[in-house]
Parts: structure tokens; C-alpha cells; sequence
């Protein structure tokens, strides 16, 4: 291997990198405010690519009638939460849950998608894909918020599979790509880069430093940090713990649609390609403990390089490299980490 | 009155079933049952380890691959060296092979991921589930992606299993085997220290259990029972490729486990079974509601598991033995305490007045705050040693220091002229002393009994192999009378048999002195004893503990409760701000202007 | 005891009078899981195929396997315990084939695999007697790259496939053949399917400089590597396998594809095919079939080896009706020698002529160059 087929490998892994890290930064978030370990993060890297290649193509995205669904399940069950509790205001708020996909899914009837600027078709994917971050805190985790780690992790494999096997209704069997945000391919000595890679890498330091002030800035942010270090004690501050969940929901499936958008114009994406793409950057996150954002984001950095030299090494064995390797920094994260058991 | 039926008889009754089941279904309803009991023994391995244990694994799948393979590679490749290929000549030879190689490499792994904690260890069976999965298929001795195929056919008794309803008595009956194998070591010594690693580590430490150990067992049986799934898997299917060994499976596995009841040695059936039985029950319904484009399958399935841990965390099997109770009575299984059994063997206390603990000088800081300054202490046997100080004095910490839980910045601690600092809680506790806590700590979900046998453990050696194959009841029977003797000695005799759960929190903390006392100490640590209790319980405690006393064994006790300790007491030391301020006889400890300024805040 | 023969004989015509006499064909396919974009074409044109021959209604049990084993087993152990089928169809994988082989022996149940690998039906033995299958081997489609590698001086050559059977099979029949033709494969790799990036694989074998590249993937997952190896300024040729042969793959390799070489079955340039070839009417009979079901464009070469088993069928079972009635042991018998000694039997991916030792039955017709040319097959002559 020469320094050049280095410097080429080093580029392909911090692309991949970048996706991971910022997967690995929802990742330890959703855990610390909400300590779920969210498999289905990946679902929605391949849910946000591929409804917006479905909206390239100008093919109504299948998504929307998803949303719609989680929609009524959620009024419903807002309906008899309110119901139980005699309250009359929140049916208000339930309606907001049917109304809001009803119109998005009128406004793209009518809307000639296929025309639409890349930005614009961004953004509808965006309207479409990202609430339903928030609807599954609501329907899937937040009626048993309270459950040990282990349980939440077993109902987060469970609502994998459903919305794996619901990409395939939606989506089909065979991958999309969609068109690059940039056409550029810049030289630099030896080496080339494309724009797509750039947009992918500036667009994850963006979105990095934004979380970075999201969480240092703004009351929402705060109320975030203080129910993750805190549960009871934000929740006696008035923060309450479904609220921040369906934030922290929010922001994990805003991150994980964006991932998606970014990476479908350099690599094919399949209904199934979210849950590997989650899992390394669930490595990411692990090796930051699920708690140190800094660290999950170079340890994900790391697994991209990893599998990128791997892959020039032993194709094969690329899988069995990165996996294996995992085990030697759980055990030093776990030996480092002091504390004697006792969780649940 | 109703009629009452022993459990004997509703497991007899299943077992006919099983017997007759493949003589009356259809066919390919006992091709589903040979599935059902090759799940159930992996998910009961699951059982053992995840519901029990509290370790969660998704690799197991990769296990069954490694039963599956050995044997498969064993019984068809013809290019084996020499020494290994007599190995190929009968399937059974191939599931010892199978079996020494599965726990060779679960001790590997599990000495490399055990010690993960909390939430890193299922993540990291995911690790390994899946580089063992690409492993199987990168390996061409292994037949690599395609497979390896021409697997023979089990001989039993000179009869080839070779149809689906003769492996079908194998397969269950291996399943039994392990069902009653898994029940057998529940209920055991070895048994307690398992259902103790889950919630309850640091209280089984103390009492001398090594936690590491038991872990490793479960994760070698887990392994184990999974591995001889992988070894009928593959001689009934007769075929083997990775697809069944990966992560889809071994996630499935835990399902199955959850979702028939982890804690429940028969949730595994239950789980194996629901989810064999819904997944072809599926795959007719579906297609016919949707049309055939689609996995509306797996869908359907992940909504189920979601909506069955919304409402029925622990699983059906809990559910199911509630709904049954109500049709069919069934006697709940009572332990008898054998009175007759002989006593065990006892602790020779060292004579009244022998020095047993020795504090000297101890400092501890945590950063710039001193918690202890230069603190001594001792207790001799056969007196009782009041620790006594208001809030924030230092009492926690140096009870910490003196049960080894931490080390001292300076100074040193001796028991029995031996230093405590550097010792875990194991070989503290084998060495005599033993404590309570100040927060309970106890397993709610067992019996008094049992939490109070969890002390005795030291006091007893059958193993793993003993236990799970009842060799052990001799011992079983002594063990259980001393910890029902001690149950008595403290006064809880009419809740031996309750939950410990159940029990006031009075009642909690001298179950734990109970316990405390089945580990036959000469050095008993008490954190807070009376706290909870009622007068009258309290006027009983304190007459247990002078009986200890006059027994000859030494307690040191923390306290708050001042009327409880001068009665009680032969010495005080008082704390406060981490220091010693007084010293000495309960009556002179009370006069003490420094004392009284400590808990009367100060007289101006 | 004659009694019995006759009061038997008599309930069984009752039965025969009441339950339409049928030829019931048990269907294992892939149509979830890795396998799922071969699976699913196949799926369709079970719809598509013969619902009666020689009066006999014919009726389908069409179950998934998931890509798995397992469940490929399960499903054919209940065609033969209580469906009671004549003859089993499926599946769509090469593991899913071979582990199936066992039960089919056992019941001594015909079937007839629609996977690649030449070692479904070869060789013939005890078990696989009973065992037949329509696509086109491994081997044929990998001489036909390898001879036009030959004809256009490709020396050597660089191969990755995707790292489960599909990628295996085509490593061992491509490596083995290439050996003996003298060219010289100077880098092997892998990946997956959901990969995002094969950029260190394609590195590895532009550094040795190969004359062509060999990918072998199915459907839209073997773009990658191309459009990698296009993107890394790669300039030899690029040859795919028949797994590509869908609209899909075209959509998502786009530009990249132009001049890419394939072997594929004559269905996916049917309508190029000269008038003489015996193949073209019956290609064009399912590319109709399949199209006027799912629309213009929809047609994949996967699908009509399903078809192609229908062909069989349409061939065998008259033969098979002249020896026993469908639902007993007499007739899958007679069903599999029938199959056997099929000739001649126009399919949708060449003409089968089965023999005792030559259980698939198809020759050099059975396969065509194909290079992508302005975003469409194009037939090479």
C-alpha cells in the first residue's frame, strides 16, 4: 500500500466516519435522556434516502401513509389518556397528530414532486420522515418509560423488525440512489474528492457544532441535558420526562433522515441497509460509553477508517475485523468505568 | 375445600402428551414440535442466563452454529488429519466434540465479555454473534456461504432417527433433560448464588458467593444447551449454511425467552412454542389479508413484541400459571425443612475477650474532604460496640473501611490480626465477619428461606454438576435447617416461607441479621439494626444480640437510635465531623459535655 | 381382505368424485430476505403459470423461506406431511436447494430448484435423482464470460463478489475455469450486500492492474463496485453475471453501466433474438405473460426460470397422468422418470432436453452475451 491508496482509504473512512458519528451522537443522546438503546436509528438513515428518492422519482412516498398510521395511534392513545385523566385541553393537541399528516399528505397530491428543487425535495422528506421520530417515542417507549435497560433494548429489536419489514412493503427489494447535492470533483495532488464528500463531511460538522449550541444555548437544550443527568430531579424541576423524550426523538430522527439524504447520492441504499449502518455507529457510541459525545464521535471517526482498511486488507473478513474489535474496547471501557452492578 | 393437584401430576400429564403427540398429530405438526424443542433449549439456556442472571446475550445463535458445525464438519468431511477423524464415525462422538469445543470457546469469550457491565454486555454478544456468523461463512472447511450438506442420520439403539417423528423423542427428551437439569441448579446453593447476581451482587459477595464464577457458569450452560440444539438441528436438518446462525436468530432466541417468561424455566417452552406456532400461524393468515407483497410477517410480529412487554413484562408463563390456577389448583411446591438434619459443622469462637477487630488510625479523604481523621477502634469477642454519631459524622465511611468495602488513605484495619485493606469481600466474609447493610439487600422475589440460606454458602461445597443432578440434597437439607434455625433464633419462623418482598422493612433488616448470622460469624457488623423495628421488636433484637454476645461472637454496630444502644451496649465510640470524640461506657458517654454538644447542637 | 380392497377402492372414488382431482406443486421461494429481488419475480410468475394440464387442475402452495435454510426445510417437510404434494418447486437459493434435497429423496417427491449452483443436480445420484433445475449452471454462464475474456485479450483479471453463496459459487466455477483457460486472476475480493463502500477493494485491484473486473452481485447491490471502479477512473472492462438482469440495476448504475458485458438467458434480448431461434417465441410468451400482469419494464430473468419450471410440468405431466393418478406415490414417480425424459421443451431461457445424467438440460442456447448499451440490453453476436 502506498501513501496514496492511504490518503484515498483515509478519505472513504471519514465519510463513512462522519455518517457514524453523527449516528452515534443520536444514539448517545436518545440513551442518556431516555436510556434507550435506539436500534431503529438506522431504519431511519434508509426511511429518510429512500423516500427521497421516491420523491425524485415522483413516486408518492409510501412514508406518509406511515405517518399518517402513527398519527391516529397516537391521538388514540393521547384520547384515552386524556379520557382517564378528565381533561379537556390535550384533545386538542391529539388533533394536531391526525391534521398534520392529513394536510402533508394532501399538500403532496398536490404537489408535482418530481419538479421540485433537490432543497425543496429535501425538506419534504424532512416533513414527511422526521415526526415520526417522535410519534414512536410516544407509541412504542413511552408507556414503558420507566422499564429496565434490558426491556427497552427487546422493544427497540422489536420495532426494528417491524419497520424493516414495513420498508420492504414501502420501498421494495432493490436499492436507490439519488442525485448528488454537488457535481463537483476537486483535485488535490494525487488525489480527487468529490463534492457530495464534502457536502457529507461539512454538513456533519454543522450539524455537530449545532447540537454543540443546541445543548449549551437554548432552554430546550438545557431541559435535555438536566433530564439525562438527572431523571427525577428534572422532572421535580418540571421537565417533563415524555416531553424530553419526544425531543430527544425529534432531534435523534432529524439527525438519522439527514444522515440518510447525505449518503444516498454516494451509495446505493437498500430498505434493510439501516441496520449495519446504526450498528457501527452504535460502536461509535459505545466506545464513548453511551455517555461522552466527543468520544462517540471519534470512536465511530474510527470505525469508518477501520473498515475502510480492513476492506482493502481482507475483504472478507472486513465484518469479523470490525466486530471483533469492539470486544477489546468494551472491556477497556468497562474496566475503566468503576462501578460495582446494581443497575435496573 | 377444593381438591389440590401436585405439580407431579400436571407434568406427568404433559409428558403423556408428549409421549402420544406424535402417534395422533399430523405430521407436520411434530416437524413444529421438533422445531419448538430445538428453540426451547436455547431460549432455556436464555432463561438461565437473561431472565436469571441478568446477563443479556443475542449471540446465542452463534452457538447453535458452533454445535451444528462440529458436527457436521466431523461426520462429512474426509480430508480430517488422522487423530481427529474417528471422531466422524458416530454422531454422539461429535456431540462431545461439539460439546468440549463450545465451552472451550464460551470460556473464552465469556472471560472476554463477562466482565463487561450493565448495557455493554449485550451489545457486546451482538459483537461477537455477528463476527461468528461471518466467520461460518468466510470458512471453507466449513462449506463456507453454501453449506455443508450429507449430514447423517442419529443412531440410537441400532434405530436411524430419520424421520421427523423419530428425532422428535430425542430432541424432547433431550429438552427435558435440560429443563429438569436448569430447575434442579436453580433450587440449589449453587442456585442462590445465580438468582443473586441479578440485583443483588455486592450483598452475595459479601456473603462470599464469587459472582465472576457464576457467571461464567450460566454463560457455559447457556452455551451448552444451545450447542446441543445446533447438534440435533443439524442431523435432522441434515444440512447446515450460517443463515440460521445469525444475529435474526439469536435476536429471536431472545424473544422467545421474553416473551414466554425469562425468570421461568418454562417460559422457555411456552416462548419457543408461542413464537414457532405464530410465525406459521402468520404465514398462512398474511398473504391471504394482504396480498403476497411483502414481509407483513416480521411486522406483525414486531408489533406483537412490543404490545406483549407494554402489558406483560415478565412474560405469558406467569400469566398462564395464574389463569391455570384458577381452573386447575395446582398445590404450590412447599418446602419441607428437614429438623433431623445433621447440624453443620461450626466455627470455633476464639474465648470471650479476644481482640477480633482493630482500627488503627484510620484516615480516609475523598479529594480535600476528610471523611475519617485518624479514627480507632476495636471490639473484642463476646462484647457489642456502639458506632454512634449524628448525621454526616463519618459513621457509613468508616464502616466502609472496616468491612474492606473501601481502603483507608492511611491507618489500617485488623481482623484477627490480619489486615482487611486489599481483601475482597469474600475471603473477609470466609474469614468471619459479616454484616448487614444499611439499605436492604436482599432478593425480594425469593423466600425468606432461601435469602437467609444465600448466608450459609461458604458453609457449603457441592459444586455446579452436584446440584443440577441432585447429589447435593444431603447437603441441601443441612444448609436449609441452619438458615431455618436462624430463622427462628430472630423470630420470623411464620415467614419463612413468604417473599421476601413482602416482609416490613423492620422485618427486612433482621432477615438480614438472620442471614448474616447463617455464615456462623464471630464478627458480626450491623448497620443500622433497628431502624424500622417497633418497640417490642426492637426489645426482642436487643435480646438476640446479648444472646450472641454471651455466644461469645463480637458485634460492632452502627446506630442512631440512643435508648436502643445504652441499654444494649458495653462500649460507645462517638463521632463526629469524621472524628473521634468520645469513648467509652454508655453511662459516661452520656454525661460527656462533648457528646452532648455534638447531638444537642451546641448549649450556648 | 378383498373386501377391504374394494370397500377402500369404492371411498376413494367418492373422495375422487367429490374433491376435483388436481395435481397440487408445493412453491418454497426467497421472496424476503437477501435473496428477495430474485425471490419476488419469482413469486409473480407462479401467478402466471399453468392453472390446468391435460384436464388435471393444478393447484399452488406458495410459501417464503426467508432466504433461510431453515425455513426452506420446514416448508418443504410440510408439502410433503400434509399438503401432500406432486412435485416441489423452489427455492430460489443456492443453500436453500441443496438443503431441501434431503426431504424431497426421502418422500421421493420430484422437485425442481430454480437456484444456480451445478451442484443441485450434479452428480446425479440416490437422492439426486429426484431432483431437476431450470436456471442456467454457474458454469455455463461463467465459460461464456470467460470466452469472451478470450475473444477481446483480457489477461488478466480481477474479481469481487458479494460475500454469501451467490459470490461464493461464482468464485469457485469462475476461479476453477479461468485456471484452465490460462487467465490469470490477480485479486479476489468480497462485500455485502448493504455495504456503503467498496473503496478499499476496488483499490486493491486497480493496483494490480487488471485487463477486466468480474463482479458478481445480484440486482442493484452490483452497482457499487462499479460505479466505484468507474469513479477511480477505471478504464478496462467490466463484466457482470446474470444476477443483474433486472430494470433496477440499470436505473441505479445509470452512466456507469455503458459497456458492461453479461451472460444472461435469451429472454432478456428476446425481442433482439433472430426469428430462427428457437427460443425467442417462448421468451416472448412470458415476457408478454409477465408484463400484461405488472406492467411494461417489470420482467427480470429470474422470473422465468419459475416459468421455465412450468414448462417442465406442461411437458411431464401428461406423460406421468398415462401411469397414475396425481396424489400417490405412482405418480411422482412417474413424474420425476417423466421429467427425466423431457425433450425438447421450449422454455423462456433456452430448449431442455433432460437425460438420466443431466438433470438441468440446457445447452450453449441457453445463454447469450449481453452488453449495456444507451441504458438498455443489448445482444452481442
Amino acid at each position: 500500500m502506498d501513501f496514496q491508496i492511504a490518503l484515498i482509504l483515509a478519505q472513504d473512512g471519514i465519510t463513512n466516519g462522519a455518517i457514524y458519528a453523527l449516528l452515534a451522537l443520536a444514539l448517545v443522546l436518545v440513551f442518556a435522556v431516555t436510556r434507550v438503546i435506539f436500534i431503529p436509528q438506522g431504519e431511519f438513515v434508509a426511511y429518510g434516502a429512500l423516500t427521497l428518492a421516491m420523491i425524485e422519482n415522483g413516486v408518492f412516498p409510501a412514508t406518509a401513509w406511515l405517518l399518517l398510521g402513527a398519527g391516529v395511534i397516537v391521538t388514540a392513545l393521547d384520547a384515552g389518556a386524556v379520557v382517564r385523566a378528565g381533561g379537556r385541553r390535550v384533545m386538542m393537541l391529539a388533533g394536531t397528530h391526525l391534521l398534520y399528516p392529513a394536510l402533508l399528505i394532501g399538500l403532496l397530491w398536490s404537489m408535482p414532486l418530481k419538479d421540485l428543487p433537490l432543497i425543496g425535495q429535501v425538506l419534504v422528506t424532512l416533513l414527511v420522515v422526521v415526526p415520526m421520530g417522535p410519534m414512536m417515542y410516544r407509541i412504542v417507549y413511552q408507556p414503558i418509560a420507566e422499564a429496565p435497560v434490558l426491556v427497552l433494548l427487546i422493544v427497540s429489536v422489536a420495532a426494528h423488525l417491524a419497520l424493516v419489514g414495513l420498508g420492504l412493503v414501502f420501498f421494495g427489494a432493490e436499492g436507490y440512489r439519488t442525485s448528488p447535492f454537488s457535481q463537483a470533483r476537486f483535485e488535490i495532488g494525487p488525489m480527487f474528492i468529490t463534492g457530495q464528500t464534502i457536502w457529507v463531511v461539512l454538513s456533519s460538522l454543522v450539524l455537530i457544532v449545532a447540537l454543540a449550541m443546541f445543548f449549551g444555548r437554548t432552554i430546550y437544550g438545557k431541559a435535555l441535558r438536566a433530564t439525562a443527568i438527572n431523571r427525577n430531579g428534572a422532572r421535580l424541576m418540571g421537565i417533563s420526562p415524555a416531553l424530553a423524550g419526544k425531543l430527544t426523538f425529534f432531534l435523534a430522527a432529524l439527525i438519522g433522515v439527514l444522515s440518510g439524504v447525505l449518503i444516498s447520492p454516494i451509495t446505493t441504499i437498500y430498505y434493510d441497509s439501516g441496520f449495519l449502518i446504526g450498528l457501527k455507529g452504535f460502536v461509535g457510541a459505545i466506545i464513548g460509553g453511551l455517555a461522552s459525545y466527543p468520544i462517540a464521535a471519534a470512536g465511530a471517526l474510527m470505525v469508518g477508517l477501520l473498515e475502510a482498511f480492513s476492506s482493502f486488507w481482507a475483504s472478507a473478513y472486513k465484518e469479523v475485523i470490525v466486530f471483533t474489535l469492539v470486544i477489546p474496547v468494551l472491556l477497556w471501557r468497562s474496566l475503566t468505568t468503576h462501578h460495582m452492578e446494581e443497575e435496573e | 375445600m377444593r381438591s389440590v393437584i401436585s405439580p407431579r401430576v400436571l407434568i406427568g400429564a404433559f409428558m403423556l402428551v408428549l409421549l402420544v403427540a406424535p402417534a395422533v398429530l399430523p405430521p407436520f405438526y411434530v416437524t413444529k414440535l421438533n422445531y419448538i424443542g430445538l428453540y426451547a433449549m436455547v431460549a432455556l439456556g436464555l432463561v438461565l442466563l437473561t431472565g436469571v442472571g441478568g446477563l443479556t446475550s443475542f449471540g446465542q445463535a452463534a452457538f447453535v452454529g458452533v454445535g451444528a458445525y462440529a458436527t457436521a464438519v466431523l461426520t462429512t468431511s474426509s480430508a480430517l488429519p488422522g487423530w481427529l477423524a474417528w471422531l466422524g464415525a458416530s454422531p454422539w462422538l461429535t456431540l462431545g466434540a461439539g460439546l468440549v469445543i463450545t465451552a472451550a470457546m464460551a470460556i473464552l469469550i465469556g472471560s472476554l465479555t463477562l466482565k463487561l457491565s450493565g448495557h455493554y454486555l449485550p451489545l457486546g454478544t451482538i459483537a461477537w454473534g455477528i463476527s461468528l456468523y461471518f466467520l461460518f461463512g468466510t470458512m471453507q472447511i466449513l462449506g463456507g456461504h453454501t453449506g455443508l450438506g450429507g449430514i447423517p442420520a442419529i443412531h440410537l439403539f441400532g434405530f436411524e432417527l430419520r424421520q421427523d417423528n423419530e428425532i422428535y423423542y430425542l430432541i424432547w427428551a433431550f429438552l427435558l433433560v435440560g429443563v429438569f437439569t436448569v430447575h434442579n441448579l436453580l433450587d440449589s446453593r449453587e442456585g442462590r448464588a445465580i438468582r443473586a447476581l441479578k440485583g443483588g451482587m455486592v450483598m452475595a459477595e459479601a456473603m462470599g458467593v464469587n459472582t465472576a464464577r457464576s457467571r461464567m457458569v450460566i454463560f457455559v450452560i447457556a452455551a451448552l444447551l444451545a450447542c446441543a440444539s445446533g447438534w440435533l438441528y443439524a442431523h435432522m436438518q441434515r444440512f447446515v449454511n450460517p443463515t440460521p446462525f445469525g444475529l435474526h436468530m439469536g435476536i429471536e432466541f431472545l424473544f422467545m425467552a421474553v416473551i414466554g417468561g425469562a425468570g421461568y424455566v418454562w417460559g422457555a417452552l411456552i416462548g419457543a412454542g408461542l413464537i414457532v406456532v405464530l410465525k406459521h400461524w402468520l404465514q398462512g393468515l398474511l398473504p391471504a389479508i394482504f396480498g403476497q407483497s411483502g414481509n407483513f410477517e416480521i411486522i406483525v410480529f414486531g408489533v406483537i413484541m412490543v404490545f406483549v412487554l407494554h402489558k406483560a413484562r415478565n412474560g405469558l408463563w406467569p400469566i398462564l400459571t395464574r389463569l391455570t390456577q384458577r381452573v386447575i389448583p395446582v398445590r404450590a411446591a412447599q418446602r419441607r425443612i428437614d429438623a433431623a438434619a445433621e447440624p453443620l459443622a461450626r466455627r470455633e469462637l476464639p474465648i470471650a475477650g479476644t481482640l477480633l477487630l482493630d482500627a488503627k488510625n484510620v484516615t480516609r479523604k475523598f479529594g480535600g474532604l476528610v471523611a475519617n481523621k485518624d479514627m480507632s477502634l476495636q471490639v473484642r469477642s463476646g462484647e457489642i460496640l456502639a458506632l454512634i454519631g449524628p448525621n454526616g459524622a463519618g459513621k457509613s465511611t468508616m464502616f466502609n473501611q472496616i468491612s474492606g468495602v473501601d481502603t483507608p488513605t492511611s491507618g489500617e484495619v485488623l481482623f484477627l490480626g490480619q489486615a482487611v485493606a486489599g481483601r475482597d469481600s469474600r475471603e473477609i466474609a470466609r474469614m468471619g465477619m459479616s454484616r448487614t447493610f444499611q439499605h436492604v439487600r436482599m432478593l425480594p422475589t425469593m423466600s425468606v428461606l432461601e435469602n437467609v440460606a444465600i448466608g450459609a454458602h461458604l458453609r457449603g461445597s457441592k459444586g455446579v454438576l452436584a446440584s443440577a443432578w441432585r447429589l447435593d440434597r444431603a447437603e441441601e437439607a443441612r444448609l436449609l435447617a441452619e438458615a431455618a434455625r436462624q430463622i427462628e433464633r430472630v423470630g420470623l419462623a411464620e415467614h419463612m416461607f413468604d417473599e421476601a418482598g413482602s416482609l416490613a422493612l423492620g422485618q427486612q433488616r433482621i432477615l438480614e441479621i438472620a442471614r448474616a448470622l447463617a455464615s456462623d460469624p464471630c464478627l458480626l457488623l450491623l448497620d443500622e439494626p433497628a431502624a424500622g423495628l417497633r418497640y417490642k421488636e426492637k426489645q426482642a433484637l436487643a435480646e438476640l444480640l446479648r444472646k450472641l454476645k454471651r455466644e461469645g461472637i463480637g458485634i460492632l454496630l452502627v446506630e442512631h437510635d440512643m435508648d436502643f444502644v445504652m441499654g444494649l451496649v458495653d462500649r460507645v465510640v462517638v463521632m463526629e465531623f469524621g472524628e473521634k470524640i468520645a469513648e467509652g461506657l454508655p453511662d459516661q458517654v452520656q454525661r460527656d459535655p462533648a457528646v452532648l454538644e455534638a447531638y444537642l447542637g451546641g448549649v450556648e | 381382505m378383498k373386501l377391504k380392497h374394494t370397500l377402500l377402492a369404492a371411498i376413494g372414488l367418492a373422495f375422487a368424485a367429490g374433491v376435483h382431482a388436481q395435481i397440487t406443486v408445493g412453491v418454497t421461494v426467497s421472496a424476503t430476505g437477501p435473496a428477495a429481488s430474485l425471490g419476488i419475480p419469482e413469486r409473480n410468475t407462479v401467478d402466471l403459470m399453468p392453472k390446468e394440464i391435460a384436464g388435471q387442475a393444478i393447484r399452488y402452495v406458495v410459501l417464503d423461506d426467508q432466504s433461510d435454510t431453515t425455513h426452506a426445510v420446514m416448508n418443504i417437510r410440510r408439502f410433503v406431511s400434509d399438503d401432500k404434494v406432486d412435485v416441489v418447486l423452489g427455492s430460489t437459493t443456492t443453500p436453500n436447494s441443496l438443503a431441501m434435497i434431503d426431504v424431497a429423496a426421502e418422500s421421493k417427491t420430484p422437485m425442481i430448484s430454480w437456484a444456480a449452483s451445478s451442484t443441485i443436480v450434479e452428480p446425479v445420484d440416490d437422492k439426486k435423482r429426484w431432483v431437476f433445475k431450470t436456471p442456467q449452471n454457474d458454469q455455463q454462464m461463467a465459460t461464456a464470460i470467460l470466452e469472451h475474456m478470450s475473444n477481446n485479450n483480457v489477461k488478466t483479471v480481477a474479481f469481487i463478489g458479494f460475500a454469501d453463496a451467490y459470490g461464493e459459487g461464482w468464485w469457485n466455477q469462475f476461479s476453477t475455469l479461468a485456471q484452465v483457460r490460462g487467465l490469470n486472476v490477480v485479486s479476489s475480493q468480497r462485500y455485502n450486500r448493504t455495504d456503503t463502500s467498496v473503496t478499499g477493494q476496488v483499490l486493491q485491484m486497480m493496483a494490480q492492474r487488471p485487463d477486466a473486473v468480474l463482479i458478481a452481485g445480484s440486482g442493484t447491490p452490483a452497482a457499487l463496485p462499479q460505479k466505484t471502479l468507474k469513479e477511480r477512473g477505471y478504464n478496462g472492462k467490466i463484466y457482470q453475471t446474470h444476477g443483474v438482469a433486472n430494470n433496477d440495476f440499470l436505473r441505479v448504475c445509470g452512466r456507469d453501466c455503458e459497456g458492461t458485458f453479461l451472460p444472461a438467458g435469451p429472454v432478456l434480448v428476446a425481442a433482439q433474438l433472430p426469428d430462427d431461434n428457437p427460443v425467442k417465441a417462448s421468451a416472448l410468451a412470458y415476457i408478454a405473460a409477465y408484463e400484461a400482469a405488472h406492467g411494461a419494464g417489470s420482467v427480470s430473468t429470474f422470473g422465468a426460470h419459475a416459468w421455465d419450471s412450468g414448462v417442465l410440468l406442461q411437458a411431464a405431466v401428461p406423460e406421468a397422468l398415462k401411469v397414475a393418478q396425481p396424489g400417490t406415490a405412482e405418480f411422482r414417480s412417474a413424474l420425476r422418470d417423466a421429467l427425466e425424459n423431457v425433450r425438447e421443451a421450449a422454455g423462456a431461457h433456452g430448449i431442455f432436453n433432460m437425460s438420466p445424467t443431466d438433470h438441468l438440460g440446457l445447452d450453449q442456447r441457453a445463454r447469450v452475451m449481453v452488453e449495456i448499451k444507451d441504458g438498455g440490453w443489448k445482444l452481442v453476436n
